[in-house]
């Protein structure tokens, strides 16, 4: 190979590294709530950051561990009954976050192929309109007071 | 002195109504509950009348669900690991009813429930039991049959019961834990 051709090669991995592939989503505060092992499905919780300058729609989530993953939402009646609505599309306005959070909106895990433990971490991944994902280390915690 | 014979037995009851057990302020709700037999995580029949003499910390949920019921689940076994380290965690009861007896059958509670290391007793029965114990506490669960893996929609109230087996507080999903574990020790 011509040393030009490397080095061209060389600079566009090293700038497809220092790029993040997905610079418009950002994932912080992410974890899973530990189950019992024989549990069938499970919670995810993160705040989702849209650090770009154009709004952003999550189209839809996957991972390894659960044979289907969704984005659902909590919602309360009139009566006080709580309802899970299946969100199949989430748009984040530009620059601001949605927080997925315990009796609110959260990531479902289920027909789960192996059930994660305390202490162990899990790579969720979002799928964004324009084809692109943001994948995010997911650990499993069990619950404290604070997780509401 | 002579005033000594009199005073005595004044002072004797005083010390002992003193050292007795205080009532609880929670006032008895007669409108919730009741008698009713279902059929524990060890497929044997279990009565209401077995809580007599403990306090229960009593909740309805079912195992498929991924956010609500495990966030209870994990709560109430943190109000249990609050009074064991008071030691009078073995006075109190937690029980969990299940409104999908289709998928939480005897067997699936007594690998689930252990987990959360709290003693929990589960219950489960037909539906047309449950539909009862539900109606009982005002319990409102609802199949949602559009999804394949189906969810209900549900009312998620947790009840604090007497030794007696009477409601004495409700509390909701997102209870204070030190609140629940505060009532609990009033009614010990």
């Amino acid at each position: 190979m011509p040393r030009a051709c490397f080095n061209a090669l060389l600079a566009g991995a090293v700038l497809a590294l220092a790029v993040p592939a997905y610079a418009e989503l950002t994932v912080s505060d992410p974890w899973l709530r530990a189950v019992p092992p024989v549990s069938p499905t499970m919670a995810g919780y993160a705040t989702l950051n849209n650090t770009g300058e154009a709004a952003v729609t999550i189209t839809g989530v996957s991972t390894s561990v659960a044979g289907h993953t969704m984005l659902h939402n909590v919602k309360t009646d009139d009566d006080g009954n709580r309802r899970m609505v299946h969100l199949h599309h989430l748009e984040i306005p530009a620059g601001e976050s949605v927080v997925l959070a315990p009796g609110n909106r959260h990531l479902m895990l289920m027909k789960l192929t192996q059930v994660p433990a305390p202490g162990d971490t899990v790579e969720i991944c979002f799928h964004l309109n324009g084809g692109q994902d943001a994948c995010a280390v997911f650990p499993v915690k069990r619950a404290s007071q604070s997780d509401g | 002195m002579r005033k000594l014979p009199y005073i005595l037995p004044l002072l004797l009851t005083l010390l002992v109504v003193g050292c007795g057990k205080q009532e609880s302020d929670l006032p008895v709700n007669t409108r919730l509950g009741g008698e009713f037999t279902l059929t524990d995580h060890n497929g044997e029949p279990f009565s209401q009348s077995q809580l007599k003499g403990k306090v229960s910390i009593l909740f309805f949920g079912y195992t498929h669900c991924p956010d609500i019921c495990p966030a209870v689940l994990a709560r109430v076994a943190q109000v249990y690991r609050k009074l064991e380290e008071a030691g009078e965690a073995d006075q109190v009861q937690p029980v969990f009813i299940t409104f999908d007896p289709e998928r939480d059958t005897a067997t699936h509670l007594k690998e689930y429930l252990p987990w959360f290391k709290a003693d929990i007793i589960g219950l489960t029965g037909s539906l047309a039991e449950i539909r009862e114990v539900a109606k009982q506490y005002g319990v409102v669960f609802i199949k949602d049959q559009e999804e394949q893996d189906y969810l209900f929609t549900h009312s998620d109230y947790i009840y604090l019961l007497d030794d007696q087996g009477r409601v004495r507080k409700l509390y909701p999903a997102d209870f204070t834990i030190d609140e629940v574990v505060t009532d609990a020790k009033s009614l010990l």
